[in-house]
């Protein structure tokens, strides 16, 4: 190839190759500065087929140095207990197998005793209480034990007066964080509420206990009739079926109970029966059953009772409305309109109604969406029997039977892990309040007194 | 003779010397600021594998990761808990050598050869034994039986651990490796796939955890050959999004996570 003769260029031909040139030389100098050490980039691998294993944790008694802090350990322990072993995501290790020495700091741990057979622990749950005074202070870790030295997941201070009821609610909260540590974010229920309407007091009155049924006490004192309570979704509010006058007559009606202020709210009060509340996802919209312009169905107004508007129309009856609690979207409600009581789904606007298919003849009623918007539970009267617990996948329409053979079991409730559900049933006798794990284990009893029904359990 | 004789262009060197002498000039500046500019330490010095690929590191050019982490597998979570094992080789006992006499050697002891695994001598295994390849996940700490479902299901982790200062995250943080995990299986559905698929080979799906936990770059690494199931296994990692944060004493920014789904119809 000829060489470029450098006095015969001209000077573009020698300005284009010294770009040329000192492009290159640009970039390489770039690309050398640019190369520092390779990125310390952190990974890791796992896996998983269908269903989930469950961690083992091993809960040791508590140190409590000081003698009045003992009772309160005795409490705090049995409530810390009771509560992973109902959260559904961890496998307790049996405290036979635990070694005789109580670690209350991670220092006294020696790891090969618990991770050995036959404890097989993976984590640590322990501390100890603090009693001063009247204040308590529990000093809670959890520590993986599988390796040689403990790895610390979660160390945590828990702050609160020397009473039983505050052992309790401290336990409560170091059982969430555990659950929420263990199970990738999902928050614990430990601290969560159950709405409930109870007539031991001499009317129906809505009330509030917590999750396991410690603390049942009256929210509303009305004196009349209190049905379906719901929380709102930031658990500030709580929406029910109240009896009240409208024009001089006693009807249902919606009435919102305030937890901040312990006040009603005011809401529209319209002719004929008004009832079965549902709060939309973000808590801007009610969806409930109304016969003020008709037959029975279902309308949409603000929270506050502005611009209420009808979005069924349809003879027959339609009641029970729930919101997609994923995308507030669409709603899943309860209609006769082809004859007996069962599921139609519609946009929330009120478009595309379409019928729910069930395999077999009876009542569908009571439906109730999961948090994750993939599960519909449900009470169903099969031909051949009692309302049952039913759960269903929204998607595939398979369909799984959570009870049977114990009385009467209506109106599920889901908790907002997506694992837990609360109905009633009168499989003792009278009307009562379970709790149940969502795949039908561990069913718990929570209410004992009087006549108890239709339960609804807090979002947060 | 004609007057035309070859004149010498009469050209100065001038120019092309200017011009060479800044070429060089510029040659020169730019190897000497990479040699005095780079670390002395990125080249390998530090333990571990790294990439020193100039391309690779050119900012806006997209490429993928390298793949400098090598497996070191603790816990084989595939095979059964019993293997047919030949027995142990017979101990050879060797005679202490003197100190050498060259005129006398000790012979060398005669090769027995070893019975083989197939053929000679099969010990058949024991009534209770789970066939080889068929077992679950070995009970021990970190792998617990899985909660409802019955044979045929493969739960289990594998903890990686690459070379140099990356890749053991598992290690530091197995609680957190095991809460992910629950966490995306718990979101994975049977019914997300079609109904016609039986079974499934594993799918291997690749995403990020940033420090708020949200997954991003959601990729399927590797396909099991089904749409159905590639899909209902990043909608599972979707909908397990926004997982835990990352742990308070991590000092990466994100954490790369290579999950793998095993798909048997229940």
């Amino acid at each position: 190839m000829k060489t470029p003769n450098l006095k015969n260029l001209r000077t573009d031909e020698i300005f284009a190759w010294a770009r040329l040139i000192v492009a290159a030389l640009i970039l390489a100098a770039i690309a050398l500065c640019g190369a520092s050490p390779a990125d310390a980039q952190d990974w890791f691998k796992t896996g998983t087929g269908l269903g989930v294993a469950k961690a083992r944790v091993a809960v040791p008694e508590f140190g409590a140095a000081a003698q009045p802090a003992q009772p309160l350990e005795q409490t705090f322990h049995t409530v810390l207990w009771n509560d992973l072993q109902y959260s559904g995501a961890i496998e307790l290790v049996s405290p036979s197998f635990y070694p005789t020495s109580v670690p209350t700091d991670p220092s006294q741990i020696r790891t090969t005793d618990w991770s050995n057979a036959p404890a097989n622990t993976y984590m640590l749950a322990f501390g100890s209480l603090d009693a001063q005074g009247s204040s308590l202070a529990v000093s809670g870790y959890l520590d993986a034990v599988n390796a040689p030295a403990p790895i610390s997941a979660l160390q945590k201070i828990y702050r609160g007066a020397a009473t039983d009821a505050d052992a309790r609610k401290l336990a409560h909260q170091f059982a969430d964080d555990i659950i929420a540590r263990l199970s990738g974010g999902v928050p614990g229920i430990a601290s969560t509420k159950i709405a409930f309407v109870s007539n031991r007091s001499g009317n129906k009155e809505i009330w509030e206990m917590d999750y396991d049924g410690g603390n049942q006490h009256e929210l509303t004192t009305l004196k009349s009739i209190s049905l379906t309570p719901r929380w709102s979704p930031d658990a500030t509010r709580i929406a029910f079926t109240c009896y009240a006058p409208y024009n001089h007559i006693v009807s249902a009606q919606i009435c919102i109970y305030s937890a901040d202020s312990n006040h009603l709210i005011s809401f529209p009060k319209m002719r004929g029966t008004n009832s079965s509340p549902a709060w939309s996802p973000d808590g801007s919209k009610l969806a409930f059953m109304s016969s003020s312009k008709g037959d029975p169905g279902i309308f949409i107004s603000n929270s506050d009772g502005t611009h209420i508007q009808q979005i069924s129309l349809s003879r027959g009856v339609s009641t029970s409305p729930v919101w997609n609690p994923k995308t507030g979207q669409q709603i899943i409600f309860v209609s006769d309109r082809g004859g007996e009581p069962v599921l139609y789904q519609m946009n929330s606007d009120g478009s595309n109604v379409e019928r729910i298919n069930m395999p077999d003849m009876g009542y569908v009623v009571d439906p109730a969406w999961s948090p994750n918007g993939q599960l519909l539970a449900f009470a169903w009267r099969r031909p051949s029997g009692n309302f049952d617990i039913y759960i269903m996948d929204i998607v595939s329409h398979q369909l799984v039977e959570l009870t049977r053979d114990s009385g009467r079991n209506e109106r599920p409730s889901w908790a907002p892990d997506g694992r837990h559900i609360v109905f009633e049933s009168t499989r003792t006798g009278t009307r009562q309040i379970w709790s149940v794990l969502a795949d039908g284990s561990q069913a718990k009893q929570l209410t004992f007194q009087g006549h108890n029904e239709s339960a609804n359990w807090s979002p947060k | 003779m004609s007057s035309y004789a070859p004149t010498i262009p009469n050209d100065s060197l001038k120019g092309p010397a200017i011009l060479s002498i800044i070429f060089h000039a510029a040659i020169f500046t730019a190897v000497g600021f990479a040699t005095y500019h780079s670390k002395g330490d990125s080249w390998g010095t530090v333990g571990g594998s790294m990439s020193v690929g100039i391309v690779g590191n050119v900012p806006a050019v997209p490429m993928p990761a390298p793949d400098v982490v090598s497996e070191n597998r603790v816990v084989d979570e595939t095979k059964g808990l019993y293997k047919a094992e030949e027995p142990p080789p017979p101990i050879v006992e060797k005679e202490a050598v003197p100190l050498p006499k060259f005129d006398k050697t000790k012979p060398e002891p005669k090769y027995k050869s070893k019975p083989s695994k197939l053929l000679e001598n099969p010990k058949p295994p024991p009534s209770n034994a789970v066939p080889y390849g068929r077992g679950g996940a070995p009970n021990v700490p970190y792998s617990s039986p899985s909660m409802t479902m019955g044979a045929g299901t493969q739960g289990g982790m594998s903890f990686g651990s690459g070379g140099g200062a990356s890749g053991d995250f598992a290690s530091r943080y197995s609680w957190y490796v095991q809460a992910v995990q629950s966490r995306v299986a718990t979101n994975w559905l049977q019914s997300t796939v079609d109904p016609g698929i039986q079974f499934a080979p594993r799918a291997v799906v690749t995403f990020r955890i940033l420090r708020n936990g949200q997954a991003t770059n959601i990729q399927v690494l590797r396909s099991s050959g089904n749409q159905s199931v590639d899909m209902s296994a990043e909608r599972a990692i979707q909908e397990a999004s926004p997982l835990q944060p990352l742990p308070n004493d991590y000092s990466g920014n994100y954490v790369d996570v290579e999950f793998w789904f095993d798909f048997k119809r229940q």
